[in-house]
């Protein structure tokens, strides 16, 4: 995808060429976007008929961006006699933008000033993955402002911009002749505001108390509260600071606020083109940054609760007790052309929230909100039984209702060639992928303590841990391929083994489901030639058919996966194996300044001796600028012990010291530290 | 008199609904109907509903539709949420308790079992252990 300059707030956000433009062609992503539509196409300033080339772009904030510009083409700049500032920001569901035009001679100088605006109020899905896009809707010229619309039915999306000095106004855009003096400048503030519109003309969001709640958002953008309540780190390798800085402020910028929790913020899962509840990502994220961030985690298991699966339903995928997969508010949802109002394809999400639920109360203590969440538990713990065991066989399976605009793979990777055959064959449905065993007996086990503990139910607890040990048991069986040593990427159809060499082996480490005495081959495995690239693993082996490179997960190395990965390794006492993945991934980063890609290529640390990064389209990616967290807790080995923070780090030379101060939890805060061992192991 | 609204309601506070006790709330339905605005009101405590017919009291949701959508998505056949995001419905308040309405009305119809989409018989037994 293009590379644009964007500014945004949670799910608001606008992308434009680095003059601040942005020109409608159906393959454009540039917009200005809100509640899952392109509410702004054409963005086009020109001055006398030029358009305008930036000299400077400054961005001091993930809301605010700075052009600074002269007309003409790069050759004249030399004696520009005229220069233009715009200065843009988002705030308060509105993309402001101070425009100032100024005159450096000393005579008085004529100008025609003109912005082209448009849209095609495109769904972002067809935004994301373009296709035929055309300008639609219709327009209404006002004095000083211009009213873009676009109706479906009752489904009403507008743009309402407006200028704070007079302009001449058409369908098309303003157009503003002014004189200014010498030496002199002229500004005006353009105002675009996306409004959802009800047919009373009410504005949705205003009529949920969601529009209020928002007015102090400009709190949210106070970083120094944000960074001075999370832990403070120290370590002697620079790149671990630095992408721990760049990742707390990240995070600040993926938080937003669901509409049924306005007052509330939790992590979008990536920008700008995933800036909206997804799972598995909102799940993942909250759990590797507990340590840190710990209340994300409590609204992110609420607003899941909230949209928690109550029917059957074969268009979205959903069963009663299943957790979201993604939801979104876009045009293709409301009428139902997609299936994200919302989605439940994905089989890992539910075990995933009762183990994220666990987690987060050893973390916190915070009982009440395990109480609140009991039913919902309950019904999620229920779903891995009655509708995540499709033949009835203790395992975890999943098999898409909705062929046609469903996902295929109801697990992290879910691109439909990513569960494959060592020799490249895909295998029929139903599947159940090695890691979803693992998830769900995490889940059973966790869920028995909480029942234990909170819910008074000790013979639902001795239920959920028997039917645990009999599926570690048996699943060690039934997955072990005998002759390479190592789990099968799942279990196809006919019970047999799906048996591509892949990262999914970590997770299961993650999760416990692994014996003991086959921890070390696995680990054999995950840090062996043909997984570790020397970045990091890589989801697919090499010397699997289907690998690549280039794969996104056939071969790409991602860091959330790593840092799964490196806490299993810990936990079964790997600690040079983990330590070693934390060391490359942190590494990695180092070249992005910090902000951790989504994914790098899986090639040969030695071929490329730089992490080439996948070419994704989110960045930040939520759980990816998770990992550092993680694995910043996998190096201090963080555990809370009941009412206690334990620290048992175990630091590879690399990273020397390593302090992290004032970590919050049920103890209140506390410090860790730790020193780099000579020897690891 | 038998109408279908008000046999909805009675079924809802004679059987209750698929509500959890993390939900608590009220909600008013306010029905457009050719004999003009009839108001219900539905008070979640703790997943326990109770409903009532009366005028336009305070509720933390108020819903408003016509009676006709209003039925189809109590049968089941249409789906709340999204009909909220085509605006067939508005919704004033508190949006949690738009996203749990579904929890009050019958299940779609012809849905599958993914054991039963998955080609297989529910089994007889349990599951692991």
């Amino acid at each position: 995808m293009k590379k644009l300059v964007r500014i945004l707030d949670g799910n608001i956000f606008a992308l434009s060429e680095d003059n601040g433009d942005m020109t409608f062609s159906p393959t454009n992503p540039a917009g200005f976007f809100g509640f899952d539509t392109r509410l702004l196409s054409t963005w086009r300033l020109s001055i006398d008929g030029e358009p305008l080339h930036p000299l400077a772009v400054h961005e001091p904030s993930y809301y605010r961006i700075r052009f600074f510009l002269v007309p003409g083409n790069p050759t004249h700049y030399v004696d520009a006699k005229a220069s233009v500032i715009r200065d843009r920001w988002i705030a308060d569901s509105s993309f402001t933008e101070r425009l100032t035009v100024l005159n450096h001679t000393g005579q008085s100088v004529d100008h025609v000033v003109r912005i082209d605006i448009d849209s095609d109020f495109a769904p972002i899905y067809h935004v994301v993955w373009p296709q035929a896009s055309a300008l639609r809707g219709y327009r209404e010229v006002a004095e000083d402002c211009l009213r873009l619309g676009y109706r479906r039915d009752k489904f009403h999306r507008v743009t309402d911009v407006s200028t704070s000095e007079a302009a001449e106004v058409d369908e098309r855009g303003f157009t503003f002749r002014i004189r200014i003096g010498p030496q002199g400048k002229w500004s005006t503030t353009l105002r675009v505001k996306g409004l959802v519109l009800r047919p009373d003309g009410a504005d949705v969001r205003d009529r949920l108390r969601y529009a209020e709640a928002q007015v102090g958002s400009q709190l949210r953008h106070d970083l120094t509260h944000w960074l001075a309540d999370a832990p403070r780190l120290h370590c002697d390798w620079e790149p671990m600071t630095m992408t721990y800085q760049r990742g707390l402020v990240d995070l600040a910028g993926l938080r937003f606020s669901p509409l049924a929790m306005p007052h509330e913020t939790m992590l979008a899962a990536g920008l700008p083109w995933s800036a909206t509840i997804i799972g598995r990502d909102s799940i993942i994220t909250s759990f590797q940054t507990l340590p840190f961030v710990p209340g994300l985690a409590a609204t992110t298991l609420r607003l899941l609760a909230l949209d928690q699966g109550s029917v059957l339903d074969d268009f979205r995928d959903e069963e009663p007790g299943k957790m979201l997969n993604e939801f979104r508010y876009g045009e293709m949802a409301a009428f139902e052309e997609r299936p994200q109002s919302p989605y439940f394809g994905g089989a890992d999400v539910t075990p995933l929230f009762v183990v994220l639920l666990d987690e987060y109360e050893r973390w916190t203590g915070d009982a009440a909100l395990v109480r609140e969440l009991e039913d919902a538990t309950r019904a999620a713990l229920h779903w891995i039984d009655e509708y995540g065991d499709l033949r009835g066989d203790g395992y975890l399976w999943y098999q898409p209702r909705n062929e046609r605009s469903g996902a295929l793979n109801h697990c992290w990777k879910d691109s439909p060639e990513a569960i494959c055959y060592r020799d490249g064959r895909l295998p029929g449905l139903p599947r159940a992928t090695c890691e979803l065993q693992g998830y769900a007996y995490d889940a059973k086990r966790r869920g028995a303590r909480l029942a234990r503990e909170f819910w008074g139910d000790p013979a639902y607890a001795d239920r959920l841990e028997r039917q645990a040990e009999e599926l570690k048991r048996r699943f060690n069986q039934d997955f072990w391929i005998a002759d390479g040593e190592y789990f099968a990427l799942a279990l196809g159809p006919d019970g047999d083994q799906v048996d591509a060499l892949a990262s999914n082996m970590g997770h299961l480490l993650w999760s416990g489901i692994v014996e003991r005495p086959r921890a070390e081959a696995v680990a054999g495995h995950l840090l062996g030639p043909r997984l570790f690239s020397g970045w990091g693993v890589r989801t697919l082996a090499t010397g699997q058919t289907s690998y690549n490179p280039l794969g996104y997960h056939v071969g790409a190395v991602w860091p959330f996966d790593n840092s799964l990965i490196a806490c299993g390794l810990y936990r079964y006492g790997f600690v040079a194996e983990a330590g070693l993945i934390a060391e490359s991934i942190i590494d990695a980063a180092q070249h992005f300044a910090g902000r951790m890609p989504e994914a790098f290529a899986g090639y040969d640390r030695e071929l490329t001796r730089y992490p080439v990064p996948y070419p994704a389209s989110n960045s930040p990616q939520a759980s990816a600028t998770g990992a550092t967290f993680l694995l910043l807790r996998t190096l201090l080995g963080l555990e809370p012990y009941g009412e206690h923070l334990v620290v048992h780090p175990a630091v590879p030379q690399r990273f020397g010291r390593i302090e992290l101060l004032e970590i919050p939890g049920r103890w209140g805060r506390m410090d860790a530290i730790g020193n780099a061992r000579l020897v690891t192991r | 008199m038998s109408d279908a609204v008000s046999d909805f309601f009675e079924g809802l506070a004679r059987n209750g609904a698929r509500m959890l006790r993390q939900i608590s709330g009220t909600v008013r339905f306010d029905l457009d109907g050719p004999d003009g605005v009839e108001h219900w009101l539905a008070a979640i405590d703790q997943g326990r509903i109770t409903v009532g017919r009366g005028g336009a009291e305070d509720a933390d949701t108020v819903i408003n539709a016509d009676r006709e959508l209003f039925l189809r998505m109590a049968r089941g056949e249409v789906k709340p949420v999204p009909a909220w995001l085509r605006n067939d419905f508005t919704a004033d308040g508190d949006f949690r308790l738009v996203m749990v309405l579904e929890r009050l009305f019958a299940p779609p119809p012809g849905a599958r079992h993914p054991r039963a989409a998955a080609g297989r018989q529910q089994p007889t037994g349990g599951s692991a252990a």
